[in-house]
């Protein structure tokens, strides 16, 4: 515990950061794009910054946004409207500044000799593995993404995933678009067809579960992005920690990318409260 | 003190801490800097008046269940519960680290007896990199030791004293405002042997979901810090530092030179910096350079003279 996975990592700083747009991508979820060349540079899909949204005395505390993707000089977060801080997230303008932490955390690994990689996203949960699709693809690595939402204006990023992913399997729980049912159906669905070489998840806890033992059941390596709240981002205040096998670990810096088989399961491990 | 506007002259930011003397008056508040690694290249750490580390305990402490902060208006609320990995691992890990770097370092130390404080203390007494020990004796998170010694006189008097035995280095008692009559409190651990009183620790505080029914905090409550205890936290620095003859050290929402100056004309003679690292990893060294502009434009030549100067 004491050896910290941030610790002296150089490529994190504190960058100044401009936003170029905010646009309204479906009701209480926007698509933020923002020009922060030195973290656009340096992050790593799974990797996240921490945003000093307001210098209000009102709330104080940074956000943590995993980077959805990169662009020439900058970076875009993907994000939801659920309390304060991605309120106030939601009213920046092109030319609002901030201030940004990161890029911080450890991310999705990608083992050699990986041919096929699995994505899976619940609603939100797409917001790293969009980063990480794009990679792959560059890569070579070619990619089965599955995505799970409410509805079909929830279904998010659809237009990278499907450049960068071969196949794009959808599913609404209303059956406005793709497999009327959950996500974890397409991932059953998908693990059968084609065994992948690892799966990389990121959704809401319970999804999370259940695809982590449908990988563990089809041997299917898998790796989990956790959300925790936290304050500091950097590994030292100890409020974002995640009960793993091998004891308490940091989602901030140990994380927030953990192998599935690490993660305990049977203690409560909550995730974001709304 | 009358200010002299325009000196142009240098400040001097030097305080005294007793047995201790540091560089500028601006330590980092135990808990919200671990023990300096994770901000290793994000602060410039040998600038600090000193280093305070996260409290250490003789055994590993697990710590309480997630959900470990709420943010409150101004503020947040935490129940890390002093979460750590025992006094061995400290040593081996976080001490070899610290004594790399040019800094005071003063451990912050927690026990469940007077005897496990005084035993660490002891521990540490021979290692050169430690300048000082701060006794933990205000946790609200823990349900042994923490608050349950800092709200009784006798109990503060036996750690601090037990400690004292323990220690030639400065020993610094980190007080609970969690009390009727904290400078009472204060004047117990002056009157064991503390060197010096840190104050405050974080008031205990909690936080409800609507949506939910449910609190916010695993362990249901859990201390507030930020901007939102300052005021409380002025207070209770202005009454202990009326009370006892030994420095005070004061924190509490802490996030500008300016709030510093408050802390020391109450009657600080150092200040410490928790909640607003989070905000801004290098608040600290940020709240020097604002205290050297501060002293430049009020003619200051000493920011010693600022503690206690608080005019009627």
């Amino acid at each position: 515990m004491s050896d910290c996975g941030c610790a002296g990592d150089e490529a994190r700083s504190v960058e100044r950061v401009k936003v170029v747009a905010n646009e309204r991508l479906a009701a209480g979820i926007g698509l933020l794009t923002l020009h922060a060349p030195r973290i656009g540079a340096r992050v790593a899909p799974g990797q996240f910054v921490h945003l000093r949204i307001t210098r209000d005395a009102d709330f104080i505390l940074r956000r943590p946004f995993s980077v959805h993707g990169t662009t020439r000089d900058g970076i875009r977060i993907l994000y939801q409207v659920l309390g304060r801080g991605t309120r106030a997230l939601a009213a920046k303008r092109p030319g609002d500044e901030m201030d940004a932490l990161g890029p911080l955390g450890k991310g999705f690994r990608i083992p050699e000799g990986v041919a096929h990689a699995l994505l899976v996203g619940g609603g939100l949960g797409v917001a790293p593995l969009a980063l990480l699709a794009e990679v792959l693809a560059e890569r070579g690595v070619a990619v089965t993404a599955a995505l799970g939402a409410p509805t079909a204006d929830r279904l998010l990023a659809l237009d990278v995933l499907e450049v960068s992913a071969r196949q794009v399997l959808l599913a609404t729980d209303d059956g406005s678009r793709g497999e009327r049912g959950f996500v974890t159906m397409l991932v059953e669905g998908a693990l059968a067809a084609s065994a992948p070489d690892v799966a990389y998840v990121c959704g809401p806890a319970a999804m999370q579960r259940i695809v982590a033992a449908q990988c563990a059941a089809a041997g299917v390596p898998c790796q989990l992005s956790l959300e925790r709240l936290m304050a500091c981002g950097v590994g030292a205040c100890l409020s974002c920690v995640v009960e793993t096998a091998s004891g308490l670990k940091r989602a901030c810096c140990d994380g927030p990318v953990f192998d599935a088989e690490e993660v305990r399961w049977d203690v409560a491990q909550p995730g974001l409260r709304h | 003190m009358s200010p002299n506007p325009g000196s142009g002259t240098e400040p001097d930011l030097s305080v005294n801490l007793g047995r201790l003397e540091l560089r500028n008056p601006v330590m980092t508040a135990a808990g919200t800097f671990a023990s300096g690694r994770e901000y290793a290249g994000l602060v410039d750490i040998p600038r600090l008046g000193a280093l305070v580390t996260k409290g250490v305990s003789l055994e590993p402490w697990p710590g309480n269940p997630s959900p470990r902060i709420a943010e409150t208006a101004s503020g947040m609320l935490n129940s890390i519960g002093l979460q750590n990995p025992g006094l061995d691992a400290f040593i081996e890990h976080d001490l070899t680290w610290l004594s790399e770097q040019d800094v005071p370092v003063i451990v912050n130390v927690h026990g469940h007896s007077a005897e496990e404080f005084a035993r660490i203390c002891e521990r540490l007494e021979d290692v050169s990199c430690v300048s000082g020990f701060e006794l933990n004796v205000s946790c609200p998170n823990v349900d042994e030791g923490g608050m349950a010694f800092g709200t009784s006189c006798e109990a503060v008097a036996a750690v601090t004293a037990a400690a004292r035995r323990a220690t030639r280095k400065l020993l610094m008692v980190k007080l609970s405002p969690n009390v009727t009559d904290i400078a009472k409190i204060a004047r117990a651990a002056e009157a064991a042997g503390a060197d010096a009183v840190s104050l405050v620790n974080t008031l205990l505080g909690m936080a409800i979901d609507a949506d939910t029914f449910r609190p916010k905090l695993g362990r249901v409550l859990g201390g507030l810090s930020g901007p939102a205890i300052k005021p409380i936290a002025l207070r209770m620095v202005w009454q202990v530092s009326a009370a006892v003859s030994v420095p005070v050290v004061g924190m509490g929402g802490i996030m500008t030179a300016e709030d510093a100056v408050e802390f020391m004309l109450a009657g600080a003679s150092a200040v410490a910096v928790g909640t607003a690292t989070f905000v801004d990893p290098a608040a600290a060294t940020h709240i020097i350079d604002g205290l050297a502009e501060f002293c430049r434009r009020r003619g200051v030549e000493r920011v010693s003279q600022l503690t206690g100067a608080l005019e009627a």
